[in-house]
C-alpha cells in the first residue's frame, strides 16, 4: 500500500475524502490485499466508535459493484431522489456513506462461497442505517452479492459501547500524560510547557 | 552563543541555502523562514530568560512562570504553575552538548550539511507578518503540514534573539487548538525567586543513549508504520510498554497493555486542545491488547499507528 493510498483511505474514514480519493481507493482496493485488510480493520474500529452494528468478513470488492460505482451514467434515482454520481461527486458528508460503501463491498468474501438463499439479504439488512448502501446499490442497478457463511463462522463483532472507550481514553490520558510530557519537553521547541498539559503532575 | 558566533552560523547557513543545497532532493523552501527556525532551535538552549506564559486550550487558560538559565555549558529550567494545581517542574544541569532527536531535526544548518532535508520535507515554512509579543518585536513563521498526519503552527520569534515567544497549534479548517505566549519576558540571567510549591517534580531525562527504565509488557513488539519524518525520542527495550516519536514539532507516545481477557474491539478518544488520547482495543496475534496513543497529532495519525502494532518474532 502506497503512502498516498494510505492517506486517501485515512481521509475516507475521517470524512475528509474528496471524490478523487474515493475513486483512488475504490480503484485500488481490488488488487491490493494490504489495502483491503487495512480498510476492514479501520472500518471495524470506526464502526465501534459509531456504535453501529455491522457484520464484516474479508473485504472482497465485487467487480460488479465497482463497475456500478464507476458507471458514467447511472439510472436516475427513483427511490432516494439523488443519483449515485451526485452522491459520489459530493465529498462524503458522513462516515455512514463511506461505511456503506465499505460494507457493501465486503459482502461475498473469498471464503464465503457465493450461493443463493437469504444470507446476503440478512447481511445487507445489518448494514448501518442512514443514506444507506442499499439505496446506492439499488439506484446503481446492482444487486448485493449473496454471501454464504460457508464452513467458517462469520465474525460478528458487537461494537463496544462508545462511551466506555471514551472513558478508557480519558483514564489513559490521566495515567500516561506526564510520561509523554517528559519526552515532549525535550523534543519540541516548547521547553517545559508540555508539563502544563498534564492533568495532575506527580513528583 | 555569542552574537558573533550566531552571525557566523547564520552566514554559513545562508551560504548553504543559496549555494544550491536545496537544489538536491529537498523541497523548495523559504530560506528566510528556515534561517529563523534554525536560530530558534539554538536560542531555546543557549539564552537565559524568564517570564510569564499563558497557555490557552479551548476555554481554559493556565498561567505559569518559566525560566531558563544557562552558563554556556549547562542549563537549569523551571516551570511553576500560577493557576490550577500550582505544581513546579524543574530540570537541573542539562548539558548544552546534549541534543535530543526533536531538537536535532530543527537544526536545519546541521541537517543540510549532513545531506538531510529535516522538517522541510514535512512542513512548508514561510514568513508571516510582524507583531509584538510581551513587549518584544516578533517575526511570524507559518508552518504548514505537507500531509494530514500533523498539525500546523504559527510561531512568533523574538526578532532579536529568535526565542519562541508565541505558538498557535492549528488543526483542520484553520481552527486554533492551543495557543501559548509570553505575557512578560526578561533576558535577565538571574533566576527569579522560587515560590512555594506543594508538588515539585524533577523532570526525567529520556535520551536514545541512556539506559531505559520503565514498565514492560510480556512480549517484544513494534510499531510497523510511522508517518514520515518521525524518529524515536529514546531507545526503550523491545518489551518496553512505551514508544515515543517526534518530528521536531509534534510528539506522540504509544502505550501498550496486554489484557488477560478478551475485549470488544473498538476505539475511543478524547482531546484537550491539541493533545489527543486515543485508545484502541484489539487482538494482535491472538492476544488482546489495549493500545493508547497520546500526543499532539490528529486522530487519524493515532489510529493508523495503533493499527500497525505487531509482535516481534
Amino acid at each position: 500500500m502506497t503512502e498516498r493510498m494510505r492517506e486517501s483511505l485515512s481521509a475516507l474514514l475521517d470524512d475528509e475524502a474528496n471524490e478523487l480519493e474515493i475513486q483512488r481507493v475504490l480503484a485500488a482496493v481490488d488488487g491490493d490485499t494490504e489495502l483491503r485488510s487495512a480498510w476492514t480493520r479501520y472500518s471495524l474500529a470506526r464502526d465501534a466508535l459509531d456504535s453501529q452494528p455491522l457484520a464484516l468478513a474479508q473485504v472482497d470488492i465485487s467487480a460488479r459493484v465497482r463497475a456500478a460505482l464507476a458507471a458514467e451514467t447511472p439510472e436516475p434515482a427513483r427511490a432516494s431522489g439523488s443519483g449515485l454520481r451526485q452522491r459520489l461527486l459530493r465529498p462524503l458528508a458522513s462516515f455512514a456513506v463511506a461505511a456503506s460503501v465499505a460494507a457493501t463491498v465486503v459482502i461475498g468474501g473469498q471464503q464465503l462461497a457465493p450461493a443463493g438463499g437469504d444470507a446476503g439479504t440478512d447481511a445487507v439488512a445489518r448494514l448501518p442505517a442512514g443514506p444507506s448502501a442499499v439505496s446506492i446499490l439499488n439506484v446503481a442497478g446492482a444487486t448485493a452479492v449473496p454471501a454464504s457463511y460457508g464452513t467458517q463462522p462469520l465474525p460478528v463483532l458487537a461494537p463496544a459501547d462508545r462511551t466506555a472507550y471514551r472513558e478508557l481514553a480519558r483514564s489513559r490520558m490521566n495515567r500516561y500524560m506526564q510520561l509523554h510530557a517528559e519526552h515532549a519537553a525535550l523534543n519540541t521547541p516548547q521547553g517545559l510547557i508540555p508539563f502544563a498539559r498534564v492533568p495532575q503532575i506527580h513528583e | 552563543m555569542s552574537r558573533a558566533t550566531l552571525r557566523r552560523t547564520l552566514a554559513s547557513l545562508a551560504l548553504l541555502l543559496c549555494g544550491g543545497a536545496f537544489a538536491g532532493p529537498c523541497p523548495e523552501v523559504d530560506s528566510a523562514a528556515v534561517l529563523w527556525l534554525d536560530k530558534m532551535a539554538r536560542s531555546m538552549r543557549e539564552i537565559s530568560y524568564h517570564g510569564v506564559v499563558t497557555l490557552q486550550r479551548e476555554d481554559e487558560m493556565q498561567v505559569m512562570q518559566v525560566s531558563h538559565l544557562t552558563d554556556g555549558d549547562a542549563s537549569i529550567e523551571r516551570l511553576t504553575q500560577l493557576t490550577g494545581q500550582g505544581a513546579e517542574v524543574d530540570r537541573q544541569a542539562h548539558s548544552r552538548a546534549c541534543v535530543h532527536p526533536g531538537h536535532q531535526l530543527l537544526r536545519m544548518s546541521e541537517e543540510l550539511r549532513a545531506g538531510r532535508c529535516g522538517i522541510t520535507e514535512r512542513y512548508r515554512l514561510s514568513m508571516g507578518g510582524r507583531e509584538r509579543v510581551a513587549g518584544r518585536s516578533a517575526v511570524q513563521i507559518l508552518v504548514k503540514p505537507l500531509d494530514m498526519y500533523r498539525f500546523g503552527y504559527v510561531m512568533s520569534l523574538d526578532h532579536e534573539t529568535g526565542l519562541l515567544l508565541k505558538s498557535a497549534t492549528v488543526g483542520h479548517g484553520n481552527s486554533v487548538l492551543e495557543k501559548y505566549q509570553f505575557a512578560s519576558l526578561s533576558y535577565d540571567p538571574r533566576l527569579p525567586e522560587t515560590m512555594e510549591s506543594a508538588t515539585v517534580h524533577h523532570a526525567m531525562h529520556p535520551h536514545p543513549a541512556l539506559v531505559h527504565t520503565g514498565p514492560t509488557v510480556k512480549r517484544p513488539w513494534q510499531v510497523q508504520w510511522l508517518p514520515g519524518g518521525f524518529a524515536a525520542t529514546d531507545a526503550p527495550p523491545a518489551n518496553g510498554a512505551r514508544r515515543t516519536y517526534t518530528d521536531g514539532l509534534a510528539v506522540f507516545s504509544v502505550f501498550l497493555e496486554t489484557l488477560e481477557r478478551g475485549i470488544q474491539p473498538g476505539e475511543g478518544y478524547v482531546s484537550e486542545g491539541g493533545t489527543l488520547s486515543y485508545t484502541r482495543g484489539m487482538s494482535v496475534g491472538g492476544q488482546s491488547v489495549l493500545v493508547t496513543v497520546i500526543g499532539e497529532v490528529p486522530v487519524n495519525t493515532a489510529r493508523m499507528v495503533a493499527d500497525s502494532i505487531a509482535w516481534m518474532h
